[in-house]
């Protein structure tokens, strides 16, 4: 039976590895501590396998056929996709029977995802497991969610995911501890013409609500308000899933900026599991 | 205040959105589009405004006909629009009636 080591939380952007100079070299450097101590504290864990629930930036998947949600059930993953994004290639091995495991049991469970056994990923995935500085041979399951393109599933859906994925984790005998990291948000807003204009209210508030005990009061503000903090800001679809894997345990952030001129309010935290 | 230009994508919007999505995903077809945008555009049947504005790098315009702003941001980046220019053709549109449908 799985036990799971740490569930964490961590905004992604391309902007980071494209336009690092964009903001002053102290402040860069205060943000990519933040990731590598995030990387330390999950490596502590021991992790033998990772669930990154991230999303699709419309590489991997186009209008002609959308998953609302897909698993990956791939040996291997190579990364990234964008011909325009500054970063080393590498491949990261995935762990073909855990997403197995977890997609039939979905289905099992009234959950119905599509699957991918081929699939690049793209920044969303590699940007803060390069940060972060987490070994790529450590084996990972990616579980994307549609955040990009309307019509998408609701918060409170994607928290139900994550509560399916809790519970079916700690059902799985095929490793012993397993981290998440679900990446993506918070405030910020990808080419439109609110694009550096992050809502640090939002954020601040989504924050406080994460580290409450009011689950529903969280998903009901990440729901009614989203619309406030941009199109990016929708990504906190992996922020419900990954409160619904930690089944009630206690959030704190461990790192929050709006940073305007990287467009994205980004935050980083961790469940107490 | 919204967060998307359209809740469910035009047959317009579909049109350029492919257009975007193939020539940064399909082998070769960026530098054929950089080679003679207007024999490559031609392959898509796009209404003939859609086929300007990508031409013209006309972001605001982009945006407006209600393409996935994913999808626009990465085509801005692979065709090197300066990230000033994009950014202040998106900034025009903050007060414009047609900005996420009012
Ligand atoms: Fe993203």
């Amino acid at each position: 039976m799985a036990e799971i080591t740490g569930i964490y939380t961590a905004s992604h952007t391309p902007v980071m590895l494209n336009f690092p100079d964009r903001i002053p070299a102290a402040l860069r450097e205060e943000i990519f501590a933040a990731y590598r101590a995030m990387g330390d504290d999950f490596m502590a864990g021991k992790p033998d396998a990772l669930i990154v629930l991230s999303n699709d930036h419309l590489h991997n998947f186009f209008l002609d056929n959308f998953p609302a949600f897909c698993f990956g059930c791939a040996e291997s993953y190579e990364s990234p996709i964008e011909h325009w994004l500054h970063a080393k290639r590498r491949t990261f091995a995935g762990d073909q029977a855990f997403g197995a495991y977890l997609l039939q049991n979905a289905l099992q469970s009234d959950f119905d995802p599509a699957f991918s056994m081929e699939m690049v990923l793209d920044h969303g995935s590699l940007t803060p497991l390069e940060l972060a500085g987490i070994d790529p041979d450590l084996p990972i399951v990616p579980i994307l969610i549609n955040c990009v393109q309307p019509p998408m599933p609701t918060m409170r859906r994607s928290y139900d995911l994550g509560r399916y994925l809790g519970k079916a984790i700690a059902d799985y005998a095929g490793v012993e501890r397993v981290a998440i990291l679900a990446t993506g948000g918070i405030s910020h807003d990808i080419a439109t013409p609110r694009m550096g204009m992050v809502n640090e209210e939002f954020d601040q508030t989504f924050l406080s609500l994460m580290e409450g005990d009011d689950i529903d009061a969280t998903i009901r503000y990440a729901t009614d308000f989203v619309h406030t903090a941009g199109n990016g800001c929708e990504e906190i679809r992996m922020w419900m899933a990954a409160m619904g894997a930690a089944n009630g345990a206690k959030y704190h952030r461990t790192y929050y900026r709006a940073v305007n001129d990287w467009y994205t309010g980004i935050g980083i935290g961790r469940f107490e599991v | 205040m919204a967060n998307w230009q359209e809740m469910m994508p035009s047959t317009r919007a579909y049109m350029m959105n492919k257009v975007l999505y193939e020539l940064h995903h399909k082998p070769d077809h960026l530098e054929a589009y950089n080679d003679d945008a207007d024999a490559y555009l031609a392959r898509f049947a796009l209404p003939q405004d859609l086929a300007d504005c990508i031409k013209g790098n006309d972001v605001a315009q982009m945006y407006l006909s209600g393409v996935n702003p994913y999808l626009l941001r990465a085509h801005c980046i692979g065709v090197k629009i300066p990230e000033d220019v994009s950014l202040a053709a998106l900034r025009s549109l903050l007060n414009h009636e047609g900005y996420n449908n009012g």
